[in-house]
Parts: structure tokens; sequence; C-alpha cells
């Protein structure tokens, strides 16, 4: 039985967390104050974010259990507070001009963006079942909210409707798993339940609890053919909360996957890893023949986010095959990789919608003589794709290198062999991006985009630097990788 | 045995070497934006000065070894054992000059050839530069890798931006052809490199340490496909060619010049590093298949350019057939061959750049390249005439310039390695004589049907100077060519090295048809 005797919890575990809370609650306070000027909102939610993640950076090298063994502080927790901090501060820097083009600039917007922050690190943290839970609905009602953050627009509010039928049943699949280990170990907690299933890993209870939470959160993820709600939702959605959601509880989902199929499903590896082979194949298939054929490129990214994940579940597959922990810190290093490609091609889009309100479409067709109109932005646009399809000198190419080897290692050649013929295949959407921008001219008014200026500028040219930054120097992130996944507290 | 750059040179000159381009149209994007003058000026000096250094860094090269030379070695991606190692043997140094020197002729040919975002072509023919000289002095199988992708970018905006015709789709299938082989290459790399680390306890991307870890048959086998498929499509050799003759053709003359001159020499560059380094083997399994192949591709080739009426498709597909010659030399494993071979790679790069650049010219004056449209050219372009003979010759393989020479060896190295091939490959030369001397029939004499032509001017001095140093190369090659084979001695013997111990079982026709019907 659990100790219920819980000592007084040691609060610098969360402190990252604690100061997004206080972000939260200061631009709540400030929001009413600030007329129409929100400078001051975003500035907070940047120190915030800022401060959040300085935190964690402080903190790492400490393996510490809180909570009654609940919250852990420890080098993977820190590796995803970092990822989130940065995936947050881009987002709120590529927002203040998109919002202010849809005249919707209002303070709640960043109270819910740090809120569902709040919850994805607590999510990576967790180191039991039921804080994993609590973490997830923070922040997938955040989400919701987000999404149909755009009321009056139809598209905004069928997302936000969308995303939260789906997410809900997607939690109660999960929390129906959960309940299932608990019903079979008693406990909650992730080593213990671990533990506590080692002795009958062939058991039907278990195969059923491993598909339920594989599924929930395949849901959350959008693994298919779990991910129909993803391009309806991706393009309702504000552009920058498109891109934050590409990445952001993306990387959350699967920080709490790698943990859950490391610690608590370790008993039901041979189940799991068949099963996220087939998924494997299947999501791949699903975001790569279906991105081939989108118009819209927000529709197009969002099918080719299904892909990427597609790659992912490949490298989770060779973590239950191979045996150590390589695998699962390639999957690291490709979500780190992912979140600024990803993040900066969604930010390129926000950017030329705001400097277009009406025009632009998120049409292949406005997006034709980019390259005359706005160089700097089509330049960074193709940087993105080049990346997203894995070209050598970016990060996309070290994220597949390193997965990619993962799978190799663990005899899954062959998945290998599939997963590039897809990313080849995938060349040809990206490519199209670059044909219309460079190649191809347009008849439409579109005013000239010119160069981005202040924060959408700074988050479009961080992204940048980091892609490129990660393509060539990638020791770095490779090791703090290295040392989220061999020193995690449980 | 191994030689170092500090010895050798003094200074990193490898390093210099590959990314003296990239410098360039660095300063080019930051200084000179809308300064013509200035920029194409900028390009212009930055290819000479490689080129100059690497005309410096053969004399100071030792040919007597089949040593790396000039090597640079920094650990890159610790962990994983990559590398920053660049290094050069006779062949790599050869095809670096042919690179740097290509260079020079595009910029110079292209210089009043575009007139929209005019800096963008010229920082990309810059960066194209780079990445070539990283394929050929890369030592880590990384870092090949790394530059092997990355010229795909520059050329994929030289023939989407600034080519004629379906250039877009021309530019996306281009990319997509050679992309593809590239990532099934990328598996084969991480298969050969996990097996070396499980083998070794740590894994490594140095090529020559690869080069002699000794794979096992089975990985052998299905790595070297992975390898062979890649460099196949970027030669390319029949039936994997179809991107060839569309990107040829929607390409700018520039693009065309380094396309033939230099693209295509990587894909057998990467045969000779990789599928005969790492699995030479197989590589003896395959050699009647890639004979068979290569010969197609010849005749293929030949045949397709004959009923060509768009010149610079006749010349594109007469690549498909030069570059069946230049895979069969190689894979013939004896000394005239592969040193034919690769010297072929030099004199293919000479003649087409120089046929593709001399149709550009024409070009620029007409705006047409059908044969019809052509006729006693010769008579109002004198001197383009004359050049344009001495190429055409030259490629048609006229004793006395290059393109004889190294057809020679090839002839007289596959002769030994089985005669119906080289039979065979005799047709090929005699169809290449026929749609040459046709086509230039054709366009250079008979009637002056078209009357624009007598108000088209000759050559200027700036197109001379473009294609005088490719003639003198031409005749330099033809007449002398023992400098340039000098250089290819030890390499060449080493590569035969690598296969010998398993030619013995392949070295009779009969034995190959016995594998043609039994399979590998």
């Amino acid at each position: 039985m659990p100790d219920f005797t819980a000592p007084t919890p040691e609060m610098i575990v969360v402190l990252p967390e604690l100061l997004l809370v206080a972000a939260v609650f200061l631009i709540l306070l400030v929001d009413p104050f600030t007329g129409r000027d929100r400078t001051a909102v975003v500035a907070i939610a940047l120190s915030g974010l800022l401060a959040s993640g300085v935190a964690a950076v402080a903190l790492s090298g400490q393996e510490i259990v809180s909570f009654g063994g609940m919250v852990a502080l420890d080098g993977y927790a820190v590796f995803f507070k970092v990822l989130f901090a940065a995936a947050g501060v881009l987002t709120v820097l590529m927002s203040p001009k998109y919002l202010e083009a849809h005249g919707r600039h209002i303070g709640e917007y960043y109270a819910l963006l740090v809120l569902a922050i709040v919850g994805m690190d607590l999510m990576a943290a967790a180191r039991d079942l039921i804080a994993f839970y609590v973490a997830l609905e923070l922040m997938a009602i955040s989400s919701y909210l987000l999404a149909g953050f755009f009321r009056n627009h139809v598209r905004s509010s069928e997302a936000a409707l969308k995303y939260f039928i789906t997410g809900a049943l997607a939690s109660a699949l999960t929390l129906y798993g959960i309940s299932l280990v608990y019903g079979m170990t008693g406990a909650t907690n992730y080593y213990q339940v671990g533990q506590g299933l080692l002795g009958d890993p062939s058991s039907v209870v278990l195969a059923l609890a491993t598909a339920l939470i594989v599924i929930g959160m395949g849901f959350k993820v959008s693994v298919a053919p779990f991910h129909m709600w993803t391009p309806d939702v991706y393009q309702g959605a504000p552009t920058p909360i498109a891109g934050f959601f590409s990445v952001g509880p993306k990387a959350a989902g699967f920080s709490a996957i790698v943990m859950v199929l490391m610690t608590v499903l370790e008993a039901s590896q041979e189940t799991w890893s068949v099963l996220l082979i087939f998924l494997s194949l299947l999501t791949m298939a699903t975001g790569t023949l279906m991105a081939l054929v989108q118009k819209n490129v927000k529709r197009m990214l969002a099918y080719s986010s299904i892909a990427h994940v597609g790659y992912l579940l490949a490298g989770l597959a060779a973590m239950g095959r191979a045996g150590d922990s390589e695998a699962g810190q390639s999957v690291l290093l490709y979500l780190a990789a992912y979140t600024f490609m990803n993040l900066g091609a969604f930010g390129i889009l926000a950017y030329l919608k705001s400097c277009n309100a009406a025009d632009f479409d998120y049409s292949l067709e406005s997006m034709a003589g980019l390259g005359r109109r706005s160089a700097p932005a089509a330049i960074l646009m193709t940087l993105f794709m080049f990346s997203l399809t894995g070209m050598p000198g970016t990060a996309g190419f070290i994220g597949k290198f390193y997965l990619f080897t993962a799978v190799v290692r663990a005899d899954l050649t062959w998945l290998a062999v599939i997963a590039v013929l897809f990313s080849a295949v995938s060349a040809y959407y990206y490519l199209r991006i670059i044909v219309y921008m460079f190649f191809r001219e347009t008849d439409r008014e579109l005013s000239a985009e010119g160069t981005p200026v202040g924060a959408m500028a700074a988050a479009l040219w961080a992204s940048a630097v980091c892609v490129v930054l990660i393509g060539l120097f990638p020791s770095a992130i490779w090791d703090a990788a290295v040392h989220a996944l061999t020193g995690f507290a449980l | 045995m191994d030689l170092g750059f500090a010895e050798q040179i003094g200074f990193r000159a490898l390093t210099l070497l590959t990314f003296l381009p990239t410098i360039g149209a660095l300063i080019m994007l930051v200084f000179m934006r809308g300064r013509p003058n200035a920029y194409k000026t900028t390009a212009l000096v930055t290819s000479l000065a490689a080129f100059a250094l690497s005309v410096f860094m053969i004399f100071n090269f030792d040919t007597s070894t089949a040593a790396f030379q000039f090597q640079e070695n920094f650990s890159w991606i610790e962990s994983y054992g990559i590398t920053y190692h660049l290094g050069v043997d006779g062949i790599s140094m050869l095809l670096i000059t042919l690179t740097t020197f290509l260079s020079v002729i595009a910029i110079v040919g292209s210089w009043n050839y575009v007139d929209d975002r005019e800096i963008g072509f010229f920082i990309s023919l810059l960066l194209l530069e780079t990445g070539m000289l990283g394929v050929f002095g890369a030592m880590d199988l990384f870092l090949f890798y790394v530059f092997w992708e990355i010229q795909l970018i520059p050329m994929y905006f030289l023939i989407g931006v600034w080519g004629g015709g379906r250039r877009i789709y021309s530019a996306v299938k281009f990319f997509l052809y050679t992309f593809t082989g590239s990532v099934l290459m990328l598996v084969s790399i991480l298969a050969i490199v996990w097996w070396f680390a499980e083998q070794n306890g740590a894994p490594t991307f140095d090529i020559q340490t690869l080069q002699a870890a000794g794979f096992p048959p089975g990985l052998q086998f299905w790595a070297f496909m992975g390898f062979f498929v890649a460099f196949a499509i970027k030669v390319p050799m029949f039936p994997v060619h179809t991107w060839l003759p569309d990107a040829h053709v929607d390409a700018p003359t520039a693009g065309s010049v380094i396309l033939a001159g230099v693209l295509l020499k990587m894909g057998v560059y990467g045969m000779i590093r990789f599928c005969v380094g790492f699995f030479p083997e197989v590589t003896v399994k395959a050699i009647p298949w890639v004979m068979v192949l290569s010969v197609i591709g010849i005749i293929y080739g030949a045949a397709m350019s004959l009923i060509q009426s768009d010149m610079k498709r006749l010349v594109a597909y007469s690549s498909v057939s030069h570059m069946g010659f230049i895979t069969m030399g190689l894979f013939a494993f004896n000394l005239q061959g592969v040193e034919g071979s690769v010297l072929q790679m030099v004199n293919h790069g000479i003649l087409t750049g120089a046929l593709f650049q001399m149709v550009g010219f024409f070009y620029e004056r007409s705006h047409t390249r059908e044969i019809k449209d052509y006729g006693g050219v010769a008579r109002p372009l004198p001197v383009a005439a004359a050049f344009f003979s001495l190429f055409v010759l030259g490629s048609l393989g006229l004793p006395g310039l290059n393109g004889f020479v190294g057809e020679f060896l090839i002839l007289v190295g596959v002769f030994q390695y089985a005669k119906v091939f080289a039979v065979l490959a005799c047709v090929g030369i005699i169809l290449g004589a026929a749609y040459l001397l046709w086509m230039y029939q054709r366009t250079m004499f008979q009637d002056l049907t078209n009357k624009k032509w007598l108000s088209y001017k000759d050559l200027n001095l700036r197109e001379i100077v473009t294609l005088a140093p490719l003639a003198i190369m031409a005749i330099w090659i033809g007449v002398w060519p023992e400098p340039f084979l000098n250089m290819l001695h030890a390499p060449a013997e080493n590569i035969i090295a690598q296969v010998q111990p398993y030619m013995a079982q392949q070295d009779s026709v009969f034995h190959m048809a016995s594998t043609f019907l039994g399979g590998f």
C-alpha cells in the first residue's frame, strides 16, 4: 500500500510550473487594466515562460521525487520543461501580430497558453498515473479553449468542438486503461505498477489495458486511425495555436507515452512494440498519402505532422525491441528537432495571414510568388520545408538520422526502409511549397509581405537558428536526451 | 601512410577550397545585393581562386601513392564516431579540379544569361560548387551524405527558377529521383555502421575504417543495393535515367554544364569509393549485370540521340550513352578499364560541358534548339562552327582529342574482360559518330534556310574565353594524357587490388552466362 502519511512536498520540484502559474495569475490581474495595448500581458507571458525554462535548466542534474512519489524532477522532466518553455516562447512571440490582424488580441489567450504548458510540464514530470491524468486534462481543457478562441468563426468553433469530443473520448479510454492496471496491481505509481505487472506479463487484462492506454494517447498525438480530428482542428484553430498543438501537446503526449511504456508497461513490451509497428506503418502511410493531395497548406502541415508521428512510433517500436535507452533518446531528439521546424513553418503562415488577413487563405495558390514579395519569409519557409523533408544540415535530418539509426539497430531495417521511402514521398509536398513560393507567380492581389519585424521576426529567426544549430551541432541536444533517459527518477 | 595537410601543404587546403565558394556567396548576399557588376565579379573571382587553389594542390600532390592526401580530421559528433574528415586521392583530386574548372566556365558562360533574380543564380552556382567539392573530398560517410544531399538544393533551384520549358516538373523530378536513391543509401549506411559497431564496440563513419571492415555476405548484398541504386540514379544508368533528359533540357545552360560535367560523375565516384570499397565481393558478382545495363545504356542512349530533334536533348541522351562507357570501364576492373573510366569522366565533363555551353550560346541568339531551325550556320558564325566541330569530334572519339583516349582505354579494358561487351560498345561508338556528325551536318552545313541566322553575331570575346579553355583541355588530354593518367595509376591499382581476391571465379564469359541463369 502506498504511504499516505506524505511528508511536506519539496516545492522546488515544481518550481518551473509555479513560475508559470504565477505568470497566469499576473496576466489575469493585469489584463483588465491594459486597455487596448497588450504589450504588458505579452511581456508577462514571455518572462514567465523564460523564467520557467531558466529554472528548469538551473535545476538540471538533480533527482528528486516528491508529492508522495507523484512528481519527479530529473533529467527527463527538465528536457521536456525546457522544450515546452521554448515552444511557448516561440508561440507567444508569433501571436500578437496575428491576433491583432484578427481583432481579437486579449489576455486570456496567453493565460490559457501558459496553463496548457503547465499541464504539459506536469505530464513529463508525472511518475504516477493519477498525476499524469490530471496533468493531461489541464493541458487538454486549455487546448480546447484555445482551439475555439475565434468563437465567431465557424471553423474555429468546429475545431474546438471536434477537439473536445475526440479529446474526451481519448481521456476516457486512457482512464479505463489506467483503472485496469490499478485493478491488477492496486497501485498508481509508475514504478510500483510496473513491478506489479511484471509478475503476469501475458494476461489478457494487461494486453487490454496496454491497448487502451496506447490508443487513448494515440488520439492525443494523432496516430492513425485516430487522427481524423487533426486536420480540422489545425485548420480551424488560430495559426500560432495550430503550430503549438502540432508540437507542444504532441511532445507532451510522447513524453508521457515514452515514460509509461518504459516503466508501467514494461511487462507488455512484446504487445506494444508489435502494436506500435503496425500503427507506425498505418500512420506514416495515412499522413504522407493524405498530405499529397492537400491544397490548403495548414491541412497539408496537419497531415505531415501525422506522418512525423508515424516516424516517431517507429522509434517507439524500436525502443521496445532494442532493450536499451538509445531509441528513446532518439525519440526525444526528434521531438526537439520537430518542435522548431514545424513551429517555424506555422509561424510563417501566421505571418503571412497577419499581413493579408482578407486575401491569404492558406492555399498553395496564395503562397505563389512569395519569393518575390518577401524573400526573407520565403527563404525561412524553404529552410523549414527542407528540414521537414530531412535534408542534411537541418534539424530534420539529424532527427531522422538518429531515429532511423535506432530502428535499424533494433533489427527493424525493413521498417526503416519503408520510413525513408515515405519521407522521399513527403519531399514532394514539401517541395511543392517551394515550387509555389519561388517557381510560380500569382494573379492575386496580395499586398507585399515585406520583411518580418519585431516579435514575429524574433520567433521566426529563433526557430531557424535552432533548426540549423541542431542540424550542424547535434551533440549538445543529444547529450541532453541521453541524460534525460539514463537518469530518470522513479 | 596517410598524409596530413600540415606536412604536405601547410594549411587546410581542402577546407578552404570547399568553403571558398560559400564564403563568396555569403559576401555577395550580404554586401552586394542590387549591384550586378560587383556580385558577378565576386562570383568569378571566387571561382577562379578555387580553381587556382586546386591547381596549386595538384602541384603538391604525390602521385606515387594511393593514400589519401591533404587530410584533415576533427571529431564532429563524438558519440557516433562521426568526424569532419577530408582527404583526396588521385581520383578525387582530378574530379575536384574538374569541378573548380567547370565552375569557372559556367560562371563566365552565363555572365549575361539571366535577367531575373540574377544574384540568386550566381549564389546557387557557388553553393553547388561547395556541395560538389565536399562530395569528392569527404572521407567520412556522414559528411559525404551531407554534401551529397546538400548539392541537390542549389541544383533544384537552378532548374526550377532559371530553367525553361517544363522547368518545375523537371526540377521536382530531378530532386525526387535523387532523393529516393539517397534515402535508401542512408539506410544502407546505418546498417553497415551498426554492424560495425556491434563487431567493434563503437560506431564509426570513417570510410577507410569501414573499407577494411569486411562485411558479411548477406549485409553486403543489401547494403550494396542501397548504395548502388543511389549511384545508378545519379550516373544515370538505364533504366533509372529518365530524369536526365528532362533535367538537362530544362536546366539553364550553366546548370546543364555542371549537371553533365560534375554531378553525373558523383555517381561513378560513389561506386568507386563505396560499392567497390565496402562490398568488393558483391561488386564482383554484380559485374555482368552492370556490364549489361551499361551496354543497354550505351546503345539505347545513342539510339535515342539519333532521333532527337532538339539539340540539347540530343546531347543529354548522348550523356546516357557516354556514362555507359564509364561504368563499363570501371567494372572491367583492370588497369586500362579503371583509368580509362576515370579519365573519361574528366573528358566527358569537358566535352559535354562544352557542347551544352555551345547549344546555350546558339540558343541565346536564336531562342530555338530545334535542329530544323538551324542549317548552314557555319557561314554566318564560322568561329562558333569551328569550336563546335572540335567538341563534336572530341565527343565521337576522334584520335588526337581527349574522347578517344578514354574510350580507347575503356575498350581495351573491357575487351580483356569480355570481348562481346567490347564489340557491343563499339556499336555505340559508331552510333555516336552517326548522331553527332548528322547533327553537325544538319545544323552547321547544308543550306541556310533560316535567314535569321544572318543577323546573329559570331561568338564574342567572352564566349570565346569560355570555350577556349575547354578546347585546350580537349586537345591536351588528347595528345598528352600522361600527366592525368599518372595521377590515376596508384588509386586504380588500389581499386583493382580490392576486388582481385574475388575475381578468380568471374573471369570467363561462360561463367557469366551461368551467373545470368542462376542469378546471384
